[in-house]
C-alpha cells in the first residue's frame, strides 16, 4: 500500500489492518505525523499537533492490539478534534484570541468516548472563531483551506476537519453544527459529514454557540466511517441538559440493506432558490442513482419550508447572550466580522425572538408530517460550491442563506455525501435528512449511494 | 429594516456598530426577521416556550 493508499484509506479497511497486525499503529501514526509536517503548512488545517499524545495513544494501542483486543473498530484510527471541543492538558482555542491560552482540565464527553474507543489524537483543527467568524487576513489563527483549491474556502466552521479529511491527514474527525458547520465542510471539501438529531450526542465540553441550535458529531471520508464514529459518540450523558435517554441502536450492521422500497421525498421549495446549475444537476444524478438502486423518489412540501429563515434571528440572540459580557468588556478580542455578527443578536426584540421559536415549532410540525410520507428527505447540501476567499472577503458578501439550517431548527439527523463535481473539479454534495433518532436509515441511504458511485475514491492532488 | 431603525436598535442596546458596517448588519437583520415579520401571531397555537409532559417514563428530554 502506498503512503498516499494508506493516508486516504478508510476507518474500516485500515481497521482491519490493524486487527489482524498487519499494520502497526505506531507505524501508521508517523506516517500521519509525517503528511500534517510535508502538508500541513499549506493547509492550516491544524491548530495543534499533538504529536508525542498521538504516539502514546498508538503505542497504547499497539500493546491492546497485542493483548488480542479487536474490540473496537476504533482502535488505532487517528483521528482529529475541532478546537472547540475541551481537550485536558491541551490547548483549546475556539479560533478565538480571548482563549488562545486555555488549556481545559477536562476532556469533552465526545472526545472521552472517541479516546476510550482507542482513537488516537492527532491534534486539534481550526475552526472558524467560535463556530461563526469568519478568518480574515491578519487573525491570529489563520483560516484553513480548501485542499481541492488552495484558492477556496473549506466551509466551515468545521473547517479543519474538511480539510484534514480531504487530505489525508486523519481517518475521521469531530465538527460541530449550529447552521451547517458539519455538512456545509463535507460538501465543500467531498467528504461525509452527519449531524445527529439534537440531543444524540453530547456538547458537554463544547463551546456554546446557539444552545438550542448546536449540535456535536462525526466527519469521515465514507458514510460508513461516520457510523463507527457515531457508534462510539452516541448515547446519554447527564453533563448535557440537551443529551436523550433514547436507546443507541446499531448504526453500521444495517448499512448494506439497500434501499430497495424506501421512499425519498424531494423538497423543491426553498432549497433550489439561487443554485448552481451544476450542484442542481448532480443532485438530479443524485436522485436517478437512488431510483435505480430502488428507491422511491417523490417531491414533498414542507408549508412553513419559508419561515427556515427566522433560524438566523435564534442564532445571532442566543449567541449574544451567551457571548454578551465578553462583548460589552472585551469587544476588541473578537474578530470584526464575528463581532458584528454577534453584536446584531442584541438588536433583535423578545418578542421577535420568541416569535422565531413558534415559527420553528411549526416548520418541525411540518417536516415531521412530511416525514410519515417518506422515509428520508433529499436536497442538496449547499446551493453552491465552494466559494473563493477572494469572494467571502468582499465586504458586500454577507451572511449567505444555506440549505441546512432548516434542519437544525427542526433538530432532525441530517447527512452530507458527495454526489460529484463541477466542471472545474469542485465537490458537490446531497443532503439525505431523517426522522428523529432514525440516523440509521440516514446512514443506510447515504451509504448505498455511496458505494453505487466511485465519488469517494476521488482525492485532491496536495 | 431602515438604517434608522437600526440605529434606534443599537442605542436601545446599548451596542456600536462601525458606520462602514451598518448596511452589511442591516442586511443580515432585514432577512432573519423576515419570516418573523410576515407572521400573523394570532393564527399560531402558543405552546413555546414551556415545559410539556407525556406518559412516557422520565428521563428523555425532560430531567
Amino acid at each position: 500500500m502506498s503512503s498516499d493508499e494508506l493516508s486516504y484509506a478508510t476507518i474500516r479497511d485500515i481497521g482491519a489492518r490493524l486487527r489482524r497486525r498487519a499494520l502497526s499503529p505506531v507505524e501508521l501514526t508517523r506516517a500521519l505525523l509525517e503528511r500534517i509536517e510535508r502538508l500541513d503548512p499549506r493547509l492550516h488545517a491544524f491548530v495543534t499537533v499533538t504529536a508525542d499524545r498521538a504516539l502514546a495513544d498508538a503505542k497504547a494501542a499497539e500493546a491492546a492490539l497485542g493483548r488480542g483486543d479487536i474490540s473496537s473498530p476504533l482502535l488505532g484510527i487517528p483521528v482529529g478534534y475541532k478546537d472547540i471541543y475541551a481537550t485536558r492538558g491541551i490547548l483549546t482555542t475556539g479560533g478565538s484570541a480571548l482563549l488562545a491560552d486555555w488549556i481545559p482540565d477536562e476532556d469533552a464527553t465526545c472526545v472521552t468516548r472517541l479516546q476510550r474507543a482507542g482513537a488516537v489524537m492527532l491534534g486539534k483543527l481550526i475552526t472558524h472563531e467560535f463556530a461563526f467568524g469568519i478568518q480574515f487576513p491578519g487573525h491570529r489563527f489563520p483560516p484553513a483551506r480548501n485542499p481541492w483549491d488552495l484558492e477556496r474556502m473549506p466551509g466551515g466552521s468545521s473547517s479543519g476537519s474538511g480539510a484534514a479529511l480531504a487530505a489525508g491527514l486523519a481517518f475521521g474527525a469531530l465538527g460541530s453544527d449550529t447552521g451547517g458547520s458539519i455538512r456545509g465542510p463535507a460538501s465543500f471539501c467531498g467528504i461525509a459529514g452527519l449531524k445527529p438529531t439534537y440531543g444524540r450526542c453530547s456538547r458537554s465540553g463544547v463551546l456554546t454557540l446557539s444552545w438550542t441550535l448546536d449540535h456535536t458529531g462525526p466527519m469521515a471520508r465514507t458514510v460508513e466511517d461516520c457510523a463507527y464514529l457515531l457508534q462510539a459518540l452516541a448515547g446519554h450523558d447527564a453533563a448535557d441538559p440537551a443529551s436523550s435517554r433514547e436507546p443507541v441502536p446499531d448504526y453500521v450492521a444495517p448499512l448494506g440493506r439497500g434501499v430497495r422500497g424506501l421512499r425519498v421525498g424531494v423538497v423543491r421549495e426553498y432549497f433550489f432558490e439561487g443554485i448552481d446549475p451544476e450542484v442542481e444537476k448532480g443532485f438530479e444524478q443524485a436522485l436517478a442513482t437512488l431510483r435505480q438502486l430502488g428507491a422511491t423518489v417523490e417531491d414533498v412540501q414542507i408549508p412553513s419550508i419559508q419561515s427556515a429563515g427566522a433560524y438566523t434571528a435564534i442564532l445571532l440572540a442566543e449567541a449574544f447572550s451567551y457571548h454578551e459580557h465578553d462583548l460589552r468588556e472585551h469587544p476588541e478580542r473578537f474578530g470584526e466580522i464575528l463581532r458584528e455578527r454577534m453584536l446584531a443578536g442584541a438588536l433583535i426584540t423578545a418578542s421577535e425572538y420568541v416569535q422565531a421559536q413558534r415559527l420553528r415549532a411549526r416548520l418541525q410540525g411540518d417536516m415531521n408530517a412530511a416525514l410519515r410520507r417518506v422515509d428520508v428527505l433529499a436536497t442538496p447540501t449547499s446551493p453552491k460550491p465552494a466559494p473563493t476567499f477572494e469572494t467571502v472577503y468582499d465586504p458586500e458578501y454577507g451572511f449567505p442563506r444555506g440549505n441546512t439550517g432548516p434542519f437544525n431548527m427542526t433538530g432532525l439527523p441530517a447527512l452530507a455525501v458527495p454526489c460529484g463535481f463541477t466542471a472545474s473539479g469542485l465537490p458537490l454534495s446531497i443532503q439525505i435528512t431523517g426522522r428523529p433518532f432514525d440516523e440509521a436509515t440516514v446512514l443506510r441511504v447515504g451509504h448505498t449511494y455511496e458505494q453505487a458511485t466511485d465519488w469517494r475514491k476521488r482525492h485532491p492532488n496536495v | 429594516m431602515t438604517l434608522e431603525e437600526l440605529r434606534d436598535r443599537m442605542k436601545a442596546a446599548r451596542v456600536e456598530i462601525a458606520e462602514n458596517r451598518l448596511e452589511l448588519v442591516r442586511r443580515l437583520l432585514t432577512d432573519a426577521l423576515r419570516p418573523i415579520h410576515a407572521m400573523d401571531s394570532r393564527k399560531h397555537k402558543t405552546l413555546e416556550p414551556a415545559v410539556t409532559f407525556d406518559g412516557r417514563p422520565r428521563g428523555d428530554r425532560v430531567q
